[in-house]
């Protein structure tokens, strides 16, 4: 499902898909200065993570990922959270990611098929 | 003597939330799926945007001054037992929160579960209340507030 009308300054897509039999829905949005993306199985937004690049002089980009609301013992949510940053800076450097997984299952192909949806219907 | 600001403050808390008893079981029928509305409201010489998303057990709200940016992320839900509603910066904010006390009173005159971003410049009341209240109607319009919310003040 698509975008809102074009009067509207933030573009959003919206769209659902199944993993491992859970129904996933998927909502992207772009802000100014933020991308916020919420992938929910539990119909509500779960954990919230936060991952932004660096501004370093150092030629590798580095990159914050942070839990700032739910589950702080989740390492595939970070590494997710880091996946899509990575995605994200390479074509807008400057827009930091608020990821939220709201998941019954955090199993890595579950994440995974998650990030190339996301990837896939990406708004950057 | 009454300024404006408690004016608004005072037909704010007297929107009230009609008994939505008829109206759950086409909640429940509605639960699976996201839904996203968008609007905006032009007041005065200020634009501000507002996005809802409703997840089937919470909603996201963000609320735009002028533009797209982000602001601050507050989440905010009533607390057992005694239903107090609890806000917390998750994201942003400085010691004034200028979002926290909308999210709080979301809470309260809904009884949803919110999430809440929103970037209104601090030191601005009116216009917080007056963002409150829209968001507030739009809520009860689409039919997202629960059948007995908390009492606000």
């Amino acid at each position: 499902m698509e975008s809102v009308d074009s009067n509207f300054p933030v573009r959003h897509r919206k769209f659902s898909l199944e993993i491992k039999g859970n129904k996933t829905e998927i909502v992207i949005c772009s802000y100014e200065d933020h991308i916020l993306v919420i992938a929910t199985q539990i119909g509500a937004m779960g954990t919230i993570l936060h991952a932004r690049k660096e501004e370093g002089m150092s030629v590798e980009p580095t990159f914050s990922v942070s839990v700032i609301f739910g589950k702080r013992d989740e390492p595939m949510q970070i590494a997710t959270a880091r996946r899509l940053i990575d995605h994200i800076s390479s074509f807008v450097p400057s827009k930091p990611l608020v990821l939220s997984l709201g998941l019954k299952d955090h199993s890595s192909e579950t994440l995974k098929e998650i990030v190339a949806a996301v990837i896939e219907n990406r708004l950057w | 003597m009454e300024t404006e600001y408690d004016q608004v403050l005072h037909s704010v808390a007297h929107v009230k939330i009609a008994d939505q008893t008829g109206d759950s079981a086409d909640v429940k029928q509605d639960e699976d799926g996201v839904k996203v509305s968008c609007f905006t409201e032009v007041l005065d010489d200020v634009t501000l945007h507002f996005q809802i998303i409703r997840l089937a057990k919470q909603i996201y709200v963000w609320i735009g001054y002028n533009s797209a940016k982000f602001g601050n992320l507050y989440a905010a839900a009533s607390t057992r037992p005694s239903n107090t509603v609890s806000v917390a910066t998750v994201l942003g904010g400085t010691s004034d929160n200028t979002g926290s006390g909308i999210a709080h009173r979301l809470v309260m005159k809904t009884g949803l579960n919110i999430i809440m971003a929103c970037n209104i410049p601090k030191n601005n009341p009116l216009l917080e209340a007056k963002a409150e209240k829209m968001l507030i109607r739009k809520l009860i319009d689409l039919g997202y507030t629960m059948p007995t919310p908390l009492r606000a003040t």
